[in-house]
């Protein structure tokens, strides 16, 4: 696999799905920004293990997490890192993980190279929240599946099982349970397909499939409960809030009494 | 989250399992090999939902097994970062606590867990705010965000926070009706 040096320092395999940018606070000051060596590596590989540094946005403000943010504006998948393990290949390439601000991101950006130097890095505008975008890396064809929606289809599949099988040595797998028990605790609708054509409807105001899918699950009440668990939605709030008020409006009739 | 998504496989099947039912053994065998399992790229295979495709068979060189590509559909549930998820407490302790959503652990540790609430050991470990208004302890219901994934080879692991808005206790099980 291609090795990506930054700074002359050997990187381990590196695949991970991000551009980086890591503000490396130590020593610097808030004011202080430096542009760090943008490399951007591809996650394509089914292998990925361990946690996969994320972008951290250098604004200083962020206190919270350290993602790093994209230059590039390409959408990667960002998972936080708890740490690294001996085996994650992906790796930030210079700056350490920005633990400067309260590490909770667990961004532990960890290189096992040696080499890294944490630089700090240029402040983005974008904001914070957009990490929080669910900037999903589905494979070609993926489908979204709301809570409810998915309940729907392991039902269906539990009753062709049980009916198919005769051989009482078959058992459902247990994650098949557990996912099927919890899409049912958290099947908030009555109406799954109206809940759908609702929800799609909000793709004209620049919605995108994570966010209606994030909706539909957490069944939120009011404006606020949105734009405060999904930050993403506030870049376009001028454009999306009535058309989210509405379908707010349109799902509290599909509510289970549950 | 879940997600539908096509997938592909190499199935290796031995030459006893040819005949007229080669096809339902592969698919028995696919199921078998696939549905429980855990992959960093697509989450937790739920469920098989159908074959779409299987290809020609290809003889491996030295061994009688026959390698079939086969293409299928499946539920597969994978968390996110930034995702908000409403999970079952599993445990508590000093730490933080434990809570799983469907076949994902999630951890969340005392640092984010509000500064009003306070762990109190015994026999139901839990943690209180000051007033005893909420709970959390074992079976609780929570609601959380995803603020870290780590992914093993057969588990995914993700460490969430209940200290931003809109998040915390939904349904305590010790509460008085």
């Amino acid at each position: 696999m291609a090795e990506k040096g930054g700074n002359g320092s050997p990187l381990p395999r590196g695949k991970a799905a991000a551009a980086l940018k890591q503000g490396s606070l130590k020593g610097n000051n808030s004011s202080t920004m430096e542009e760090s060596t943008h490399i951007e590596i591809d996650s394509s590989d089914s292998e990925l293990e361990g946690f996969v540094e994320e972008k951290v946005p250098t604004s200083l403000n962020a206190n919270e997490k350290s993602s790093a943010e994209q230059k590039s504006g390409k959408k990667k998948v960002s998972f936080g890192s708890l740490k690294s393990s001996g085996k994650a290949s992906f790796d930030i390439p210079t700056a350490k993980g920005n633990l400067g601000k309260g590490g909770k991101g667990f961004n532990v950006g960890k290189a096992s190279g040696k080499g890294n130097i944490p630089e700090a890095t240029p402040i983005k505008p974008l904001v914070t929240e957009a990490e929080l975008k669910l900037e999903l890396e589905l494979p070609k064809g993926a489908r979204l599946l709301m809570d409810c929606e998915a309940a729907e289809v392991l039902q269906e599949i539990q009753g062709h099982m049980t009916v198919l099988s005769d051989d009482p040595k078959i058992k459902m797998p247990e994650p098949f349970s557990k996912a099927l028990q919890y899409a049912k605790i958290n099947a908030h609708y009555t109406n799954v397909q109206s809940v759908r054509q609702v929800l799609e409807t909000l793709k004209q105001n620049g919605v995108t499939d994570g966010e209606i899918c994030m909706i539909g699950n957490i069944d939120p009440e009011t404006l606020d409960e949105v734009y405060a668990l999904i930050p993403s939605l506030k870049t376009n709030k001028h454009k999306n809030e009535g058309a989210i008020a509405d379908v707010l409006a349109s799902l509290a009739n599909f509510r289970t009494s549950n | 989250m879940f997600f539908h998504i096509t997938l592909e496989r190499n199935m290796q099947l031995h030459p006893r399992h040819f005949g007229p039912h080669l096809r339902d053994k592969l698919v028995a065998k696919l199921m078998k090999d696939v549905e429980g399992t855990c992959s960093g790229r697509h989450g937790f295979v739920v469920a098989i939902t159908g074959v779409e495709d299987i290809g020609k068979g290809l003889i491996r060189e030295g061994t009688g097994f026959v390698t079939f590509p086969v293409k299928y559909q499946a539920v597969v549930f994978r968390p996110f970062k930034g995702e908000i998820l409403e999970a079952v407490v599993t445990m508590v302790n000093k730490m933080g606590f434990f809570a799983e959503a469907g076949p994902v652990q999630i951890f969340v540790s005392n640092h984010l867990i509000p500064d009003d609430m306070e762990f109190q050991s015994g026999d139901m470990p839990n943690y209180t705010t000051s007033d005893g208004s909420v709970k959390i302890q074992k079976d609780s219901e929570v609601r959380l965000k995803i603020i870290g994934t780590r992914v093993d080879a057969t588990e995914i692991f993700c460490i969430g926070t209940i200290k931003d808005d809109f998040l915390g206790v939904i349904n305590d099980p010790g509460a008085a009706a």
